[in-house]
């Protein structure tokens, strides 16, 4: 696999720096920590999300492709999405530009502006991927000593397949790797790829509750301890949402990384958290150096 | 009932694919995480839209409560993509004007929108204000709010992209009639 060279540009997307600190946070941490130089896209938009492409599919193509526009035009080769919702609208888009003339003419009639689809878009885990697992473990020095994680791999992060362009079954052994690396230990459940509701939670919380107490149900059979999520969506909704179960702490998958790299900063992003994961994390701490 | 044919022509070309090769195994309604909130499930609106039901697919609250989990199609053993199907129903369903069952969710993706064409991108808070104002929803989940606050969790202040010019343009060159 070729070598990343230079800085890495990203689309933060719109919760980054805002409802979803704790993964905009511990992400930066991390690639501090792993010597990579980040910066996010110059100037990016909304790329329109599911009110979009639900309610009008040209301002759904448009307003992801103006990202693509700018990336081509900032001459950035990789562009890495944090956010597997944004990641799947911005794919859609360069489809339909690439696949369809009619598409591509309209991109240009409106911008002014030809797409040469020159820009690679990766989600971040493959960035990690790229980097190497080796390279990852060897920031690793604060093992998180068998944490239990569910990991919850939501809707959109593989799915549609033919979108992403990610095989399930590899794509998830990479992950569970990437987890044990960090010193966890991925448990086996049942609603890993269930919608937790998350597009729901605001205008059908009864729904969103039923989804989630579902998915915690499950998790907490399997003895989860935490669940372990990718998508802002996902985290806010699963900490939010579900009524009949008993709260678990949600974390980012960078958090996780980040706290088994022993980030100085973790509390800064931590203390942002509905539901504290603070008491676990100490517990499994003093495990660990008694251990 | 009424069968109204072009209503299948019309979903075909919109969406740009044929939904004829369902076979009503129900994967999709046996796979779909909100099917108990459907008035009909998907299965049956891929066979309503082939018997040119126009009125009640478009009326119908399963075309907007499906949340695009994608979870459908992937258990599809011929692939018919039934998110990119809600997709196209919705729209026409607004074009159309259609008295739409789940006026929630449609007021959710026009405060969201808004928001976009006025500054390029989300700011948390204030969707969430405009939208729990416009819904008379502001006491639901109160407290959760009050400890986001608290916790600094969402942005204080909104932020607009540089090139507002280009969002303008979006909406002005490709807004169409939704």
């Amino acid at each position: 696999m070729e070598k990343l060279d230079g800085a890495i540009r990203y689309y933060p997307g719109c919760s980054l720096g805002s409802s979803a600190r704790e993964m905009g946070d511990s992400f930066q941490e991390l690639a501090r920590m792993l010597g990579l130089e980040i910066s996010p896209l110059e100037d990016w938009s909304c790329c329109g999300s599911s009110p979009a492409h639900s309610t009008n599919p040209n301002l759904a193509t448009l307003l992801a492709a103006r990202n693509l526009l700018l990336a081509q035009e900032q001459g950035v080769k990789d562009l890495m999405v944090m956010c597997p919702s944004c990641f799947v609208r911005l794919k859609q888009a360069e489809r339909e530009i690439l696949t369809s003339m009619e598409k591509a003419q309209e991109l240009e009639r409106v911008f002014h502006r030809k797409y040469r689809g020159g820009v690679r878009l990766r989600f971040f885990l493959e960035i990690l991927e790229q980097i190497g697992l080796e390279r990852v473990k060897e920031i690793m020095r604060n093992p998180l000593h068998g944490l239990k994680v569910a990991l919850y791999y939501g809707c959109l992060l593989s799915r549609p397949d033919w979108i992403t362009g990610f095989d399930v079954a590899p794509y998830e052994r990479f992950i569970e790797e990437l987890v044990r690396i960090a010193g966890a230990d991925p448990v086996r459940w049942p609603y890993s790829k269930h919608c937790c509701g998350a597009s729901l939670a605001v205008t059908k919380p009864e729904t969103s509750d039923r989804l989630v107490d579902r998915i915690r149900h499950y998790a907490l059979e399997a003895k989860a301890q935490c669940i372990v999520v990718f998508c802002s969506l996902c985290q806010m909704n699963l900490e939010l949402r579900g009524k009949a179960s008993s709260p678990l702490p949600v974390l980012y998958i960078t958090e996780l990384l980040a706290l088994a790299a022993g980030s100085p900063n973790a509390r800064k992003w931590l203390s942002k958290h509905l539901i504290d994961p603070l008491p676990l994390l100490r517990e499994q701490m003093s495990l660990a150096r008694s251990g | 009932m009424r069968v109204d044919s072009s209503f299948k022509e019309e979903v075909r070309k919109r969406s740009g694919q044929r939904f004829d090769a369902c076979f009503q195994c129900l994967s999709c309604a046996g796979g779909c995480p909100v099917v108990e909130d459907m008035d009909y499930n998907p299965t049956q609106i891929v066979r309503l839209v082939e018997f040119g039901q126009r009125e009640r697919v478009l009326a119908s609250k399963a075309i907007w409560v499906c949340v695009g989990c994608h979870a459908c199609v992937s258990q599809c053993p011929n692939r018919v993509n039934v998110p990119l199907l809600m997709d196209t129903l919705r729209q026409m369903a607004l074009e159309q004007g259609v008295e739409v069952p789940e006026k929630r969710i449609v007021l959710f993706h026009r405060t969201f929108l808004a928001q976009v064409r006025r500054r390029g991108r989300i700011y948390e808070l204030g969707l969430a204000a405009r939208y729990k104002l416009a819904s008379w929803t502001l006491f639901q989940d109160l407290i959760a709010g009050l400890k986001f606050l608290w916790k600094r969790k969402f942005k204080f202040l909104p932020e607009a992209v540089k090139g507002l010019s280009d969002i303008r343009t979006i909406w002005r060159e490709g807004d169409g009639k939704a």
